[in-house]
């Protein structure tokens, strides 16, 4: 990643939930600190958030999912970006994640998990230092 | 007030006075650069006229409240002595349900009744089914009967239906549906149920939430672009009247946009251009204002925790909308005038935290105290799990309930109607509210109501811009949340519950309930007629091309012909086209 480039970040909402407030939250607050965001609207398929992804070579992916689909939704995303070569990009999962979930994704291969209260701020951090180390 | 000039001018010098005396000195002796509090004299009220402004219980402009008192409160002792569970309110809202598999949710019912639960289903779909997808659609992916029970077809919707016979026949009980783009599909449903039934749809009870418009703003489970979401909302609106004159019409959500981020003014602002946009439905499609509006019902209004400004916007928006039925509309029914909604002020399931989540508890006694201070029951909601995953422990449903009995039996919360009336500050606060709330709904007007301003992208991203807003507002520390952004170091006791009490749903039955809805629907697929589904769907089709045809019959015979609900909603699809998904 050349140094002078904005951090390229795709916020993205698989499936169907519409409850968007936190991905759009997330996406003006990213863009405030200076990533580069490409938000995608709602229900993206995870086939669409990759290509996206690939296509828009972007540094990290966050996804948002409230619906109780995370799992299923994650797994999938992270299985297409692996098939695609795009294994290396950093996933971020935020929404409504029960407690004992959040292991099962970190396990899945997702970079971090947030949920609500996080402030943008330590989203930010941690993209930026994923990303950095990456 | 009726009070006189000259009282007034001397109320004004008194406080001139009492603030160079008694409020300047105690703002320099702590050092602050403004009094953090404010009072009210009647000087704020200049030219209030009581009458005009708020009126009585039950009357014009219904400031004070739909009724002197509401139904529930009629028998509220009797029912703590007979200790009967209400079966409104809080409890209706508790009731609201759905997942797995019509079977699952079929047995849930069951069990529920078994428990005392009484009345008809309010029914939670899952995303697929509120979105027009079968279950068996890659875009289903992992969300079959998660947020809701599954219905690909008829034969689903009248599993559901087998908890409901006898005295709970569809009938007897009411029947709620919080399901809005295929809300006309769901209906036909209902409809051919009660045929099958041998049950006249003239005796059909019941509310589906059938608010389009507020999908496009917040909760985003539209299908088709708005105007032709609109054409669809007419033909459910003008069936329900002619055929199932005993339903309501819809359920008009304000407190989703709210929920999503919108302002308080934005909320009440967008409910009204939206309720404005479904009154012109109905003039347009011939119908007389009194004999439908009062169909209309509202789901809820709140979502924050500023108490006293909750209470005000429930005055505010009660009389927004008696006026807009009134002087724009020419209603003369006072039925017609009033926002009827099931729950009143509440705080929000954005007001509760995931952090300390029992605060949540208090949390939402204070938006009870809103509710029943506004005319509503004091209803505790959310309950306090609600932030910790999807879904409700029985453990808080019976706090959410006790605290709501304990501010209507103990505190008598509901024992005065609108006890903020002639406030001061009270009406200050009101006139505020509408005023700010007016002039962005005049905003919408202006560039042509509520479906030009989903359209242009105005009302979406509006809201996503006031949630932002908030969201730096608290990582400011502008706006506090305790536990959250203040009130979190190391001498705070992280209080928790144990969260091995009994879940609603069986949790098991969750996991599996794709695939097993996924081989139903095979099932479906393999013994239904297809030349049967293709004629009604060739018909429904043919007549979604002519906008002046209503859409219901059509549909009715679609579903009796075993066509899927994603079958279904493709045929719109093919015709109506298909909402683009707003952007940031």
């Amino acid at each position: 990643m050349a140094s002078d480039r904005k951090i390229r970040v795709l916020v993205a909402k698989p499936g169907l939930d519409g409850h968007d407030r936190g991905a759009r939250v997330i996406a003006y607050g990213l863009r405030d600190a200076g990533f580069e965001v490409i938000y995608t609207g709602l229900r993206h398929s995870p086939q669409q958030i990759v290509r996206d992804a690939i296509q828009e070579d972007v540094d990290a992916v966050g996804l948002s999912i409230l619906s109780g689909a995370h799992l299923a939704l994650t797994s999938k995303v992270l299985e297409l970006l692996r098939e695609q070569g795009a294994g290396d990009i950093p996933v971020l999962v935020g929404g409504l994640i029960p407690e004992g979930d959040k292991d099962a994704l970190r396990r899945l291969g997702v970079a971090g998990v947030f949920t609500a209260g996080t402030p943008i701020s330590e989203v930010a951090a941690f993209i930026t230092s994923h990303v950095a180390t990456a | 007030m009726g009070r006189s000039r000259d009282e007034m001018e001397r109320i004004e010098r008194a406080e001139r006075a009492w603030q160079e005396e008694v409020v300047e000195p105690r703002v320099q002796r702590f050092k602050i650069p403004r009094c953090p509090t404010r009072f009210y004299t009647p000087a704020h009220l200049r030219d209030f006229d009581f009458l005009e402004k708020v009126g009585f219980p039950g009357q014009y402009p219904f400031t004070s409240g739909n009724h002197p008192f509401e139904a529930w409160r009629a028998h509220a002792e009797a029912g703590a002595r007979l200790g009967v569970r209400p079966d409104y309110g809080v409890s209706s809202a508790g009731r609201y349900s759905g997942y797995g598999t019509a079977e699952d949710y079929r047995d849930y019912l069951l069990a529920m009744q078994a428990r005392g639960s009484r009345g008809g289903p309010n029914v939670a779909f899952d995303l697929a089914t509120q979105c027009g997808y079968d279950s068996d659609s890659p875009n289903a992916l992992g969300e079959v009967g998660r947020v809701g029970v599954a219905i690909d077809s008829y034969r689903d919707f009248r599993v559901i239906y087998e908890a409901f016979t006898g005295e709970r026949d569809i009938d007897k009980v009411a029947s709620n549906f919080t399901i809005n783009a295929p809300c006309a599909v769901i209906l036909a449903m209902l409809a051919a149920l009660a045929e099958e039934r041998g049950i006249p749809l003239a005796k059909l009870r019941g509310t589906p939430q059938n608010d389009i418009l507020k999908e496009f703003i917040a909760r985003g489970t539209y299908i088709y672009p708005p105007r032709e979401s609109m054409r669809l909302f007419r033909d459910t609106l003008v069936f329900c009247r002619k055929q199932m004159p005993s339903m309501n019409v819809n359920s008009i959500g304000g407190y989703h946009i709210r929920e999503a981020g919108a302002t308080r003014a934005q909320d009440l602002a967008f409910s009204m251009a939206n309720g404005i946009a479904y009154l012109r439905a109905g003039v347009d499609a011939g119908l007389e204002i009194d004999d439908f509006a009062s169909k209309f019902t509202f789901n809820a209004f709140g979502g924050s925790m500023q108490v006293y400004h909750e209470i005000a916007f429930q005055r505010a928006a009660r009389r927004m909308w008696a006026r807009i039925l009134k002087e724009r509309f020419g209603a003369t029914d006072p039925h017609a005038m009033m926002i009827r909604q099931p729950l009143t002020a509440h705080i929000g399931c954005t007001s509760t935290t995931l952090q300390r989540p029992l605060n949540n508890i208090a949390r939402s006694v204070i938006g009870g105290m809103a509710a029943g201070m506004s005319g509503g029951m004091p209803s505790a909601y959310p309950p306090f799990d609600e932030p910790l995953g999807l879904g409700h422990s029985l453990a808080s449903i019976q706090l959410q309930i006790d605290a709501t009995r304990i501010m209507i039996y103990e505190a008598g919360i509901a024992d005065v109607t609108d006890p903020w009336a002639g406030s001061y500050f009270m009406e200050s606060l009101t006139d505020e509210i509408e005023a700010a709330a007016q002039q962005d709904l005049d905003r919408i007007e202006g560039m042509g109501g509520a479906v030009a301003a989903i359209e242009n992208g105005y009302m979406p991203r509006a809201v996503g811009q006031s949630a932002y807003e908030r969201q730096k507002r608290i990582e400011n520390q502008e706006d506090f949340v305790v536990g959250v952004n203040c009130f979190t170091g190391e001498n705070e006791l992280e209080l928790s519950l144990n969260q091995t009490v009994e879940v609603l749903y069986d949790p098991e039955q969750l996991r599996s309930a794709e695939e097993r809805q996924i081989a139903k629907l095979a099932d479906l697929k393999r013994v239904r007629s297809v030349a049967a589904v293709s004629r009604s769907l060739a018909t429904l089709e043919q007549h979604a091309r002519d906008v002046e045809a209503n859409l219901m019959p059509d549909l009715i015979e679609c579903v009796k012909s075993d066509a899927t609900l994603q079958e279904i909603c493709d045929v719109l699809r093919g015709v109506f086209g298909e909402a683009e998904p707003v952007k940031l």
